[in-house]
Order: structure tokens, then C-alpha cells, then sequence
């Protein structure tokens, strides 16, 4: 029953990316090439990733605030060690990243060592770590990366966004974590039941510190990414991408009380959501304007499968 | 005692749920000043014809008279406008609320200005717990700090405020110890004098026979029987709750005792495992007693690492182990069965599958994969094996009767090979049935020379099932007793003594 | 043995009594907490500075975040029913534009201010229509109420400033009885807030469906009722916030504070509101409101660097997030 409905939500949703797909090819021809939807992979990548990693988070009952903010603050530290500290890019990325991680493992540990709900500790973390971005960038941007450094995020590889066949990877990757494995089953468990999760001798604390360090993970390489696709860094990068992120994992149907969610749903929810902001673009409507419709669609979508899934259980 | 005129009647009660008939035309009365006790097995309806009588459900046919007029209730404020009040079995109460909002909460006393008078709602809090003789309970404290059985004055208190004349008790001593049941009959038969009516709801044959005026047995959703107390005996009400006779409740299987497996010696931790030591040997049934708070839980927990030993020594197999969480305790082949099997013990929303192979998942894997098809075999024959009713191992374990998913939660210790299975009240909120399936099956497991630990409130079962009792007080050992030596007057008084030099 | 104490506790007609303080501390602890936050902080930083508690100071740390307590007022209510509401800033931004609009368009000034309450009780009795009935997790709810509001307002402002806002229109920056007016705002709502909350059946029932929604079931509070009325009570106060927020500068601008609505929670949330639901206090939800903007001037005036502000302060909410679990893990053991 319980995977039926998934699978019910997911259909439903899939469908309805398909509608969204057809009737926006038709509102304007530059919506259905390839060149345009390529692009649009390449603009979800960043969002996308940190989704993935949210999709887990929030599958265990939790939520990750801060991702924004590592987000931020991975990108001013790329900056900060390649022109300020005079690492070698690669080797100043990797520590950035390093450094954003270790900001998801910093959250990991004061929810699972000093039990702080993670919509508070996030809370928090997502005030320190943006102030730590803006107090070391100093509200200077570093710009004029090497050429090499845009490959990342603006170039392609065998014809596909180079950060697209990340975002590819990683989905794979976290589908099959999420669906065939122990540590999977774990994640489904805790956010259904934490405490029978313990009694049962899994390890929930340690599987939930892998999982905020793997938000702070996903966060700080689409930080890199978003720095070689706009060629710069700023403080406040990544600001409200928290919110866009959760959007797209509840769209896809995980439960924002833990126990249910897959990566497919995820990903699907992400493309709804770039199909809308892009074609409504394409067809002359604002941006903001399309922020609001994604807005109505998340409300929508959730309304109807949740009379779905009642008529469907009620029986 | 009681007036013949019923105060509260129903009369051709039905309900179904999507398509499932849960109740046929049932009748029920109750008199003012009687002690009217329900009884059925889990499912028969009980809990289904208090919620329409305190108006959580709307029966889809019969009709409900009050003081000789017919009322519908379409919301709990009725009943209780009606003069129905409810003490639920999971208590409904606000952790975060004191003692005193708690009993007028929805009902506030109010000054002339028609704002809540605090100081009325305190000194009437007061007055209805010294009526109950509970003086020791201030009234500003939060009910999160208080134990089971002071909540479960608090609710009683709470259905005085309202001037309650009939008192619905649903499985009010289920989870009280004895000396708690002994206050509680107290209080009822003290609100049966004041000519309240009280519907008292229990498994409990002994406390049915020391409080009812009349008892109804329920079976399938169907009314059986009405009887006054005196027309009827243990047997009969057993056999109309299951509709066959049950011949032995505790089928004792006499096993092969073997070598120690599990020596504890000198085992603390905080105030409740103090300076524990025993031995359990191969194919033993060792019983725990004790009341509740007295550490019986706590040394469980101990054993099985969610609270891991702050002293002392545990030894399994003549090795001298430590066991710091679950995890470890598995390994070493000991299990622990929770007393909490909704919180504790399983996760609802999951497959029987997924439940089944919790404890033993990363067995059931090559590198970090699950092998499923495996995982379902495991499964199938834990089904059979335990026979577990459902419909399949895809089935929510929540869907399951209470007896089931207790099944469940063994089946999934089971999996893990275990030495050493610790049960934590494995019949509470069982019905007959399956309690004596799930006591046929520890019987096979001693056969196949696994040591199993029970703790029970019920003395009758630590009694019926045990090879020998260990009794806890103030999370110390203050009697060990072999089968043959274990009765009820000795275990009793073991479970109130204190170890000498110690104070209360 | 049990019957000798069973005696002496009948001989007893009153039981112990924790003490007056004792108690206090476990029905307030919080709340003292952050105020004894304030008052050390007050009292080094003018050590430091003396400058600090000047009346110019004081009034821009207390009118200046005034409309913050105000709004999370509504979210403490909104946060003790077990609800949350993460799109309360971009409701505030909406809301300020189409009050200075009516201002600007010569529409009477008390209409002017009148209109952001009306709205925000019309948007959030929408969420709290799909909360309560539809089922929908409130922050599901609102994160999609974010996205059209956010959406809206910059559609509809096209990021343009309001200005030639006329001067009787800007409340915020006038006295009574020689008090700004926010400062007048924060502490009579707060007060009426807390008074309500305490002392009246409605009030107490937001604790009751916050702090078991079954139980509150089974003593016959209509559950989905109230929940639409805190919704559409926390949009009243978004309103009045709004009134504050939009009339304290001669300009409108198009965006609120980025992040607004999780200053709004942090403060419910700090001031001692449990996020799980069920208690909590609007004291405490002002007091830490004024706990940060105390703690920002004070950096200002130690010479922090305003870069490092948001750290400090980030630092800070960490410190006090730790230490409250710690307090309340003692407290439960």
C-alpha cells in the first residue's frame, strides 16, 4: 500500500512534467531543442545536487537550513585560497570543499551529539556559516579564474553540460544508496521510527551524521560549480537556494515527516520546476512570475496526491 | 448498591469501517452506582462502543439514551454535556501542561470578567485530588514529570471536574503495578458509593471479579452475554471472550537446563541497577518482578546497551564482555524485546519484510547491498513459523493486531540467533489467544536451549512461566526464588522489601 | 513501611510546594534566560562604552527591530499549535507595498494602515485553510506561499522603490507620551499577546493542539477551527509588523530583509517556544528579539567589524541553542 502510493505520486507527477513539456513546446519553438534544454540542465545542476543530498535528510525526518549558507561560504573560501592564500586552484577548491563538508559534519554533530532539532541547529548554523562567508570575503568578489576552471560550469563534455553528467552521477549513485542498500533501509527506518531504528541495533546516530556532512558535501561542490558557471565569487551566492532545494524534494513526494522519498521523485520535481521557470520565460512571462507558479504548484501537487492517496487507503 | 434504572443506555449499536463491520447490534446499559466491566479480546469492539459512547464515533445505526431521553453525540463535548467522561488507556494529557490546567482544561473556571481564574483552577484541582487521597501530587507540576499512575489520577480528577456520572475506564490497570491496581480499585469503588456509574474495561479476571456489579462480553463485534457477577466464573467469561475454552493459559515446557550462558556480576548503573548479579543458564526461563520504577526495564537496557553499565561485570559464555550499545548486544547474541512495541519495537509504517530483517540487515547483505529475495524467504518462514496473520509480508506492520505485531518484533529478534532473549512484558495488550501462542513459543525456544529473561507485571505469568523469579526493588535484587518455592504471597512481598540499610 | 507513609501523607493535607522561585524558573527559564542575556550584555558593553545606553542608542535598538517582535508574536502562536510559517517575511514585503501604494495613491492614512492587517488576514487563513483542512504540513504550505509571494511582490513592484510616502503616514517615526511608537507597539501587543495566551480558553487551547492534538481532540477542541484562527491571528500581526517596517524610512523598498522569516522564527524559537509545539511565550519571543538587536548594536559599538556582524550573532544563537538543550537535557535526566 505504502509503495503504491509512492508510486502513485511519482506517476502522477511524472505526467504531469510530461503535460508541462508538450504544452510549453508549444507556447514557444527555442523551449523544445536540444540546445535549450542542455542549458537547463546546466542551470538545475546546483539546486539539484543539494537536493539529492536533501532528499535523504529530510527522508530521515530531518531538514538541512543551511545548505545556502555553505553554499555561500564554499565559494568565497574557493575564492580566498586561490587569490588571497595563493593555493593552486584545484588544490584550493578541494579544500573549500573540504571545509564546507566539514561545515555539514559541524550540523551533524550538534544534532546527533547534543540533540538539537535540525530545523533549529540549521537554523543557526545557517546565521554562522553566511557571516562567516560575508566576514572573510569582506564584501569583495575574487574573479578572473584561470580558463581551464570554466569547463566545470560552462563548457561540455561529449556534447552535455561537463556538470550535468555530475548531477547525472550523483542521481544514479544516491537512487541506487537510497533504494537497494543497508544504509538506504536505515535512512527509511530512522525517519519513520528513530527510537524502534535503535532498538533495532542500526546505527542511527552515525547514519545521521554521514548524511548532514553529505548536505554540507553536496552544497560545497555545487558551490564550485556555481563559481566556474558565473565566473565570479560573492558572499551571498546560494542565498535562499535552501527553500528551492526542500521544494523540489517535497514536490517529488518524500514526506517532510521522514519514512518516504526517493531520489527519482527528486529528480523529477527539479526538472517541473526548471520546465516552468524556463518555458514561462521563453513565453514572455517575468521570472518572478514563474516563482510563484512553482509556489502554486508545490501546494497543488501535494493537495492532489494527498486526495489520492486517501481515497486510495480509505477503502 | 446500585439503582436498577440504567442512566445510560444503547440499544442496536452498529459501526463499520470502509466495508468492515467492527460492530452488529450491540446493547449495553449502565446503572448509576454499578460497576459495569466490558470484556472481549482485542478487536471484539470494546474500544469501538466506548468511543460512540463518549462521542468520538457516530454509530451508523442505533440510539443512545440518557436519563431517559435520546441523545445523539456528535462530538465529545456532548457526551460529556450528558454526563459521560472518559479516562483513556493512553491517557490523553498535555506533557507541557500543569496537573491543575490538565483537569480544567476546556472547561476553565472564570472570573466575573471572563477570563480564567488561575487561583480557582489550582484550589478546585485541589479539592478533586483530595477527594481521589491523592495529596501527594502538587497540582503545578508538569504531567510530563509524573508517573503513569498519577496521570492516570489527573484523568480521573479531570472527569470529577465535570461532573461526570458515568466513568468510562479503559484498561485503567494495564500498564499499573500492583500496589497502584490496589489504590485504583480504591477509587473506584469510593466513586461507585457516590452513585457514579463506571464502565471498567480490562483483560484482568481478578480485578473483574474484586470491582464489577455485572460484566458484558463482547466477541466479533457481537454482543454474547450480560451477567451479574455472581452468575459467572473465570472459565465461562474466557470461554465466551474466545468462544472455545482455553485449556492451560500457561503452558510451562520443561526444557533441558544447561551450562551458564550469562553471568552478570555486581551491575549498576544510576539509581535503578544497583549492584546487580545473577547467572541464566542454557534453556532457562528466568522471570523478572518487580513494580514499576523498581529498574526492571533499566537493568534490561543495561544488558542490551541502550544504557550501558557504568560498573561491573558481564560475562557471556564464561567471557568477559562489554556491551555499549544495541549494536554490541546483538553481536553478542543477546535480544531485547521492548516493553514498548509501537515506540520501541517496530516501525509501523514498514513491511513485515522490512521489520522482520531490521536487526539483521547487514547480515542480509553482500557488501552494501540487500539481498531481497533472501530477505523475503526470512520472511515467509518467520510467518509460518510464529504464524503471524497478515496478508502478506508486504503488509504495514501497523495494520496488524496487537498480538501479530508482538510477533513481529520476536520474529525479528529470532533472526539474530540470540543466546540470550530479554522479553519486556511480551503479553501486554495481547489478547488470550495470542498470549498463549506467544507462550508456546518461548516454550520451543528454551527447548532449543535459548536463555530467555521475561519481565512481567503480571504475577500469574512470571509465576506460570519462570524456572525461577528474580524480584527487584529500588533497582536491587531482593529475592531470587526457584519455581518450586515462588508464590504469589513471596514474590509479593520481595517486590515491596527494601535490601537492609537502605532507606525508602 | 507503606503504611506509615501512607498515613503521614493523609495527616498532610497540602503538599510540598517547590518554591516560588523554583517555580518560576521552571515555568519562565527561557525567558530569564535570554533577559539575563540583555541585562549582562547591557551592562559590559556600556562598560566598554558608555555611549551604549544612550536614549539615541536604545531607540534604535528597541523601534528599530520592533516590527520583528511584533511578527513573531503571530509565530510563536503559530509555532506552539506545532505549525510553522516560513513565509511570513515575504508577506511582510507585500504587505508594505501595497500599503505605501494606498499612501502614496492619496488614499485615506488609515486606510493605508488598515489594509496590510485585512490582507495578511485573508493570505494566512488561506494557509490555514489548507493546513487545517486540506492536510497539507505547514511548511509545506508555506514554503509554496513563499514562492508566490516572493514572486508576486517583485512582479508587481518590478523592484522599484516607493517614495513621496506622505509624513502622516509614517507612524513609526512619531512619539506617544514621549516613547517611539514601535517601542509602544512591541510592548502593548506583547503584553495583550501574553495576557491572551495566559488567560483565556482560546489562548490556552493553542497549547492544548500543540501539545497533543489528540488529546485536544478528545476534549472537544475543534482542532482545524483554531488552527485556521492562529493562522489568520499571526497574519494580523504580520500586518501590524508590516506597519511598523514599511512607515519607519521615507521609502518603501521593494525587498524585506533577506532571510526575515527565519529571523522571525529564531527569535519564537530562542525566546523559549519548543519548535515541537506546545509551549512556550510571546515574552520570550520579544525578549529575544531584542536579545539580537542588542547583541548587533553591541558589536557595532565594540568595533566589531560589520562585516562579521551576522557571524557573531550566528555564533551567538548557536551558544544559546546549546546551552538551552543542555539546560533541558539536565532538567529531563
Amino acid at each position: 500500500m505504502n509503495l503504491k502510493s509512492l508510486i502513485r505520486h511519482e506517476t502522477f507527477l511524472a505526467l504531469l512534467l510530461v503535460v508541462v513539456l508538450i504544452v510549453l513546446s508549444f507556447q514557444s519553438d527555442r523551449f523544445f531543442t536540444v540546445d535549450n534544454l542542455l542549458n537547463q540542465g546546466r542551470l538545475m545542476t546546483e539546486i539539484g545536487l543539494i537536493a539529492i543530498a536533501m532528499t535523504f535528510v529530510i527522508a530521515t525526518g530531518g531538514i538541512d537550513l543551511s545548505v545556502g549558507s555553505i553554499l555561500g561560504l564554499t565559494a568565497i573560501l574557493t575564492g580566498v585560497f586561490w587569490q588571497n592564500v595563493g593555493l593552486p586552484l584545484p588544490v584550493a577548491a578541494t579544500a573549500a570543499i573540504a571545509a564546507g563538508t566539514f561545515a555539514g559534519f559541524v550540523n551533524g554533530v550538534i544534532i546527533t551529539r547534543f540533540r538539537v532539532p535540525p530545523l533549529i541547529a540549521t537554523l543557526a548554523t545557517l546565521a554562522l556559516y553566511r557571516g562567516l562567508a560575508e566576514g572573510i570575503s569582506q564584501a569583495r568578489s575574487v574573479r578572473g579564474y584561470p580558463e581551464w576552471f570554466y569547463v566545470l560550469g560552462q563548457k561540455d563534455v561529449l556534447g552535455v553540460p561537463t556538470q550535468l553528467w555530475i548531477l547525472l552521477l550523483a542521481a544514479v549513485v544516491a537512487s541506487i544508496i537510497l533504494a537497494y542498500t543497508t544504509w538506504g533501509r536505515t535512512v527509511y527506518a530512522v525517519g519513520s521510527n528513530e527510537v524502534a531504528s535503535r532498538f533495532s541495533g542500526l546505527s542511527v546516530e552515525k547514519t545521521k551524521l554521514a548524511l548532514y556532512t553529505a548536505s554540507g558535501f553536496a552544497a560545497a561542490v555545487a558551490a564550485v560549480i556555481f563559481v566556474s558557471r558565473v565566473s565570479t565569487t560573492r558572499s551571498d551566492m546560494g542565498t535562499g537556494i535552501e527553500l528551492d532545494a526542500i521544494t523540489a524534494v517535497v514536490l517529488g513526494g518524500t514526506s517532510i515527516f521522514g519514512g518516504r522519498g526517493t531520489v527519482i521523485g527528486t529528480i523529477i520535481g527539479l526538472c517541473l520546476i526548471q520546465a516552468l521557470k524556463n518555458g514561462l520565460s521563453l513565453a514572455g512571462i517575468k521570472g518572478d512570475g514563474t516563482i510563484m507558479l512553482i509556489g502554486a504548484v508545490l501546494i497543488l501537487a501535494i493537495l492532489a496526491s494527498n486526495l489520492f492517496e486517501r481515497s486510495g487507503t480509505r477503502t | 448498591m446500585s439503582n436498577s434504572t440504567p442512566y445510560v443506555s444503547l440499544s442496536g449499536m452498529s459501526k463499520s469501517f470502509g466495508g468492515v463491520k467492527v460492530l452488529k447490534e450491540v446493547s449495553f446499559d449502565v446503572r448509576p452506582g454499578e460497576v459495569h466491566a466490558l470484556l472481549g479480546e482485542n478487536g471484539a469492539g470494546k474500544s469501538t462502543l466506548i468511543k460512540m459512547m463518549s462521542g468520538l464515533y457516530m454509530p451508523d445505526a442505533g440510539t443512545i439514551t440518557v436519563d431517559g431521553k435520546e441523545l445523539r453525540f456528535s462530538s465529545t463535548r456532548d457526551a460529556g454535556a450528558a454526563g459521560i467522561a472518559t479516562v483513556y488507556q493512553e491517557l490523553l494529557l498535555f506533557p507541557e501542561l500543569s496537573v491543575a490546567e490538565n483537569v480544567f482544561l476546556g472547561n476553565y473556571p472564570r472570573t466575573a470578567t471572563g477570563i480564567i481564574d488561575w487561583t480557582e483552577v489550582r484550589r478546585r484541582t485541589r479539592d478533586l485530588l483530595d477527594q481521589l487521597d491523592t495529596y501527594d501530587l502538587d497540582v503545578d507540576t508538569k504531567v510530563l514529570s509524573l508517573s503513569v499512575a498519577q496521570r492516570q489520577r489527573v484523568e480521573i480528577a479531570k472527569a470529577l471536574s465535570k461532573n461526570a456520572r458515568i466513568l468510562i475506564m479503559d484498561e485503567p490497570t494495564a500498564s499499573l503495578v500492583e500496589s497502584d491496581v490496589q489504590r485504583l480499585m480504591a477509587v473506584v469503588r469510593q466513586l461507585r458509593e457516590r452513585g457514579v456509574g463506571i464502565v471498567y474495561v480490562s483483560h484482568r479476571m481478578p480485578e473483574i471479579f474484586a470491582l464489577a456489579d455485572r460484566v458484558t462480553v463482547l466477541r466479533d463485534g457481537a454482543h454474547v452475554a450480560t451477567r451479574d457477577i455472581d452468575e459467572v466464573d473465570e472459565n465461562q467469561l474466557v470461554s465466551m471472550m474466545v468462544g472455545r475454552s482455553i485449556e492451560s493459559l500457561f503452558p510451562k515446557a520443561n526444557a533441558t537446563i544447561g551450562d551458564t550462558v550469562l553471568r552478570v556480576t555486581n551491575l549498576n548503573h544510576g539509581r535503578h541497577v544497583r549492584d546487580i548479579s545473577f547467572d541464566l543458564r542454557r534453556g532457562e526461563i528466568l522471570g523478572i518482578a518487580g513494580l514499576v520504577g523498581s529498574g526492571r526495564t533499566e537493568l534490561a537496557l543495561t544488558l542490551f546497551g541502550m544504557t550501558p553499565a557504568t560498573s561491573g561485570e558481564i560475562k557471556m559464555e564464561g567471557r568477559t564482555v562489554r556491551i555499549g550499545s544495541p549494536r554490541q548486544a546483538r553481536d553478542l547474541g543477546i535480544a531485547y524485546v521492548p516493553e514498548d512495541r509501537g515506540q520501541q519495537g517496530l516501525v509501523k509504517a514498514m513491511a513485515i519484510r522490512k521489520n522482520v530483517s531490521m536487526a539483521t540487515i547487514e547480515r542480509l547483505s553482500s557488501g552494501i547491498f540487500i539481498k531481497a529475495g533472501e530477505e523475503a524467504q526470512r520472511a515467509l518462514d518467520a510467518v509460518k513459523r510464529l504464524s503471524i496473520r497478515c496478508r502478506n509480508i508486504g503488509q504495514p506492520v501497523g495494520e496488524l493486531s496487537g498480538g501479530n505485531q508482538q510477533k513481529v518484533v520476536i520474529a525479528k529478534w529470532l533472526e539474530t540467533m540470540p543466546k540470550v532473549l530479554i522479553l519486556d512484558e511480551p503479553t501486554r495488550g495481547v489478547d488470550v489467544g495470542a498470549k498463549a501462542e506467544i507462550h508456546t513459543i518461548m516454550g520451543e525456544l528454551v527447548k532449543q536451549g535459548v536463555a530467555i529473561i521475561m519481565i512481567s507485571s503480571e504475577l500469574p505469568e512470571v509465576l506460570g512461566m519462570s524456572d525461577r523469579v528474580l524480584v527487584i526493588s529500588s533497582g536491587q535484587i531482593t529475592g531470587e526464588i526457584d519455581r518450586a518455592d515462588a508464590t504469589p504471597e513471596r514474590v509479593g512481598a520481595a517486590m515491596t522489601a527494601h535490601r537492609s540499610g537502605e532507606a525508602a | 513501611m507503606t503504611t506509615t507513609v501512607e498515613a503521614t501523607a493523609r495527616s498532610r493535607p497540602t503538599p510540598q510546594r517547590p518554591g516560588f522561585f523554583k517555580r518560576l524558573f521552571a515555568e519562565y527559564g527561557q525567558e530569564i534566560v535570554v533577559l539575563a542575556a540583555i541585562v549582562v550584555l547591557f551592562a559590559i558593553v556600556t562598560m566598554v562604552n558608555p555611549r551604549f545606553i544612550s536614549a539615541n542608542n536604545l531607540t534604535t535598538i528597541f523601534s528599530g527591530n520592533a516590527y520583528i517582535a511584533v511578527a513573531a508574536i503571530g509565530m510563536a502562536m503559530v509555532i506552539v499549535t506545532g505549525n510553522i510559517d516560513v513565509s511570513v517575511g515575504a508577506l511582510i514585503g507585500v504587505l508594505a507595498t501595497i500599503s505605501g501604494s494606498l499612501a502614496v495613491a492619496g488614499y485615506p492614512i488609515w486606510f493605508a494602515w488598515l489594509a496590510p492587517v485585512v490582507v495578511g488576514m485573508a493570505v494566512n487563513a488561506v494557509i490555514g485553510i489548507l493546513v487545517a483542512y486540506a492536510r497539507i504540513p505547514s511548511i509545506v504550505v508555506t514554503l509554496g506561499a513563499l514562492s508566490i509571494l516572493r514572486g508576486g511582490l517583485i512582479s508587481v513592484t518590478g523592484g522599484t522603490w516607493i517614495t513621496d510616502l506622505p509624513p502622516a503616514y509614517l507612524i513609526a517615526q512619531k512619539q506617544v507620551f514621549g516613547l517611539p511608537v514601535p517601542l509602544v507597539f512591541m510592548v502593548v501587543l506583547t503584553l495583550l499577546a501574553a495576557f491572551w495566551m495566559r488567560y483565556t480558553a482560546f489562548g490556552r487551547s493553542l497549547y492544548a493542539i500543540g501539545g497533543n492534538a489528540e488529546a485536544a481532540l478528545a476534549t472537544g477542541i475543534p482542532i482545524a477551527r483554531r488552527t485556521v484562527a492562529v493562522f489568520v491571528i499571526h497574519g494580523a500581526f504580520a500586518g501590524l509588523a508590516t506597519i511598523l517596517f514599511a512607515t519607519q524610512l521615507q521609502v518603501i523598498q521593494s525587498t524585506v530583509p533577506p532571510n526575515l522569516e527565519l529571523t522571525v522564527i529564531t527569535a519564537a524559537v530562542i525566546g523559549g517556544v519548543s519548535i515541537l509545539g506546545g509551549s512556550g511565550t510571546v515574552i520570550g519571543s520579544t525578549l529575544a528579539t531584542i536579545l539580537f538587536a542588542t547583541i548587533g548594536s553591541a558589536l557595532i559599538f565594540v568595533n566589531v567589524s560589520a562585516y562579521w556582524l551576522r557571524a557573531v550573532i550566528g555564533l551567538l544563537i548557536l551558544a544559546t541553542v546549546l546551552a538551552d538543550m543542555l539546560r533541558r537535557r539536565g532538567r529531563g535526566a
